[in-house]
């Protein structure tokens, strides 16, 4: 492999959550992998598998109990959060639109670092908003009164428009009607490709990762059962757990 | 003027301003509100709580020592960070630090100027000025502290997906809370804000009638109640700013992660 491709390297992860009983419970044990400039890695799995805590650690929303994240090499936990923040750009699961215009959330992330604001015409904010397929004609609207699946795109933008080098998303389309879940899919897909983005992508939609992952990692209770190149993973599936969710479309598709 | 003419009340007198308690109980009877009893207990603690209060200050005032005098404020204070204790439900960590350094900085500070500046008389411990002022600033701005601490805490909890879609666009601590923070500090300041505005039309404040009813010329009780006024405000502002300012970087740690449980 080469290694000038490896950007996200996960090293036996583990993540505890305080237990009832005073014990710690695993929410994620033993968890490595790789995730590639230019290709999208899907995490999949049942809901309340670990799959939202998993992508907190890679722009450290939290820490992990123990292994290491390696961006580039270095070990994330040794690097300022907020300086990774802007490497390591995420979507949450709910698109949280700021009060105001699209214009001001797109600014945001210049308004915290303390730069100069891009004004509604200017190259990054253009190419931002043509990378999540957003109409510029939105830029000036109440950004509370756009639909879900607009608020999704502005929300891809903003964390797009600084220029990361990986992007997080969080269960992207769950929000979503189908149509607009796909339009949103092929969106994703082409800026993976288009901006050599390394993108990690939660969901518990396999259609979703079927059509956009280039790899495939199927997590259940806090491990990773499988993993592989998703044709091969969803058209045969060794373990029983692949099995019982492939077979059950309900809980695939939510 | 003839200033110190009050009329003492002796027990026959407050035995007939009792007797309105008693009416009121009779009236929740007729109506079967059932709290009959709580209400005689209340006005018996009342009764019993104030006699008190009166000894002691009666004994701080004839000792006229400053240990004394501090001793009380320290008690007032002590009893104040108590009862915001036990109102709260949802406290931030280090609860008691925060607020305890918090109003006593925002609340010496002020009664420090008030008395030492604005009023200037001496000694600076006469327990007659300084026990009534700073009472009243410590009360106000207790208000205001659990004000304060209350609504950033229900703000950062419910506000969760805010700050960490914040924090995951390059926010700091402080950005990421800013709008919780800004809440919290105008719903700590609002009563005092709301009282000022009303002062004089609506209610006639009780410090200034009851120096009224002590026979103080009306223009010089109106002086000293706007200065308990602004003194009372700056006591506020400042207990809750600090209170805000400790307050919502307990929320996060040092990494700018909003932390789990709050």
């Amino acid at each position: 492999m080469d290694k000038k491709l490896v950007t996200l390297r996960l090293e036996r992860i583990c993540v505890e959550r305080p237990g009832r009983d005073g014990r710690k419970a695993d929410i994620l044990s033993d968890i490595s992998f790789s995730a590639h400039c230019g290709e999208v890695t899907a995490i999949v799995g049942p809901s309340g598998g670990g799959k939202s805590s998993l992508l907190r650690l890679i722009n450290r929303l939290s820490d992990p109990a123990c292994g290491t994240v390696y961006l580039d090499g270095e070990d994330i936990a040794l690097l300022d959060p907020l300086l990774l923040r802007r490497r390591v750009a995420m979507v949450p699961q709910k698109p949280f639109m700021f009060e105001g215009t699209v214009l001001t959330n797109l600014q945001r992330p210049f308004l915290y670092r303390h730069e100069p604001l891009p004004g509604a015409e200017s190259a990054e904010l253009l190419h931002s908003l043509e990378l999540a397929r957003l109409d510029q004609e939105l830029i000036g609207r109440d950004s509370r009164t756009l639909s879900l699946g607009e608020q999704q795109r502005v929300s891809l933008a903003r964390a797009l428009i600084t220029k990361p080098g990986v992007l997080l998303l969080d269960e992207p389309t769950s929000a979503l009607d189908r149509p607009t879940g796909d339009q949103l899919a092929a969106t994703i897909h082409d800026i993976c490709r288009s901006q050599r983005l390394a993108i990690i992508i939660v969901t518990h939609d396999l259609r979703l990762a079927g059509r956009i992952a280039d790899y495939l990692l199927f997590l259940e209770a806090g491990r990773i059962v499988e993993e592989g190149l998703p044709e091969s993973i969803l058209s045969r599936p060794q373990s029983p757990e692949l099995r019982r969710f492939l077979s059950d479309p309900v809980k695939g598709e939510l | 003027m003839e200033n110190q003419k009050i009329i003492n009340l002796d027990l026959i007198n407050l035995a007939y301003a009792y007797g309105l308690i008693l009416l009121a109980i009779a009236l929740a009877r007729l109506q079967r509100i059932g709290q009959e009893g709580e209400m005689l207990w209340a006005s018996v603690r009342m009764v019993i709580q104030l006699f008190a209060v009166g000894y002691l200050l009666h004994l701080v005032f004839a000792v006229r020592s400053p240990l004394a005098v501090i001793a009380i404020l320290l008690v007032m204070s002590g009893f104040s960070l108590q009862v915001m204790g036990s109102r709260i439900k949802r406290k931030m960590p280090d609860f008691y630090r925060v607020m305890g350094t918090s109003l006593f900085i925002g609340c010496g500070g002020v009664t420090f100027l008030l008395c030492g500046l604005v009023i200037g008389y001496s000694p600076w411990y006469d327990p007659r000025y300084l026990i009534p002022l700073a009472g009243m600033i410590i009360g106000n701005s207790m208000n205001g502290a659990s004000l304060a601490a209350e609504r950033l805490s229900a703000e950062i909890y419910e506000r969760r997906e805010e700050i960490e879609t914040a924090l995951c666009l390059g926010a700091t601590a402080r950005q990421a809370s800013e709008t919780a923070v800004r809440l919290a500090f105008r719903a700590a300041l609002m009563p005092t804000m709301n009282t000022m505005a009303a002062m004089g039309i609506v209610s006639l404040p009780g410090m200034m009638t009851g120096q009224i009813l002590s026979g103080t010329e009306p223009i010089v009780a109106v002086r000293y109640q706007i200065a308990i006024m602004c003194a009372i405000t700056g006591a506020v502002a400042i207990t809750s700013f600090l209170i805000l300012l400790q307050g919502y970087q307990r929320y996060f740690n040092n990494a700018h992660q909003l932390k789990d449980e709050n």
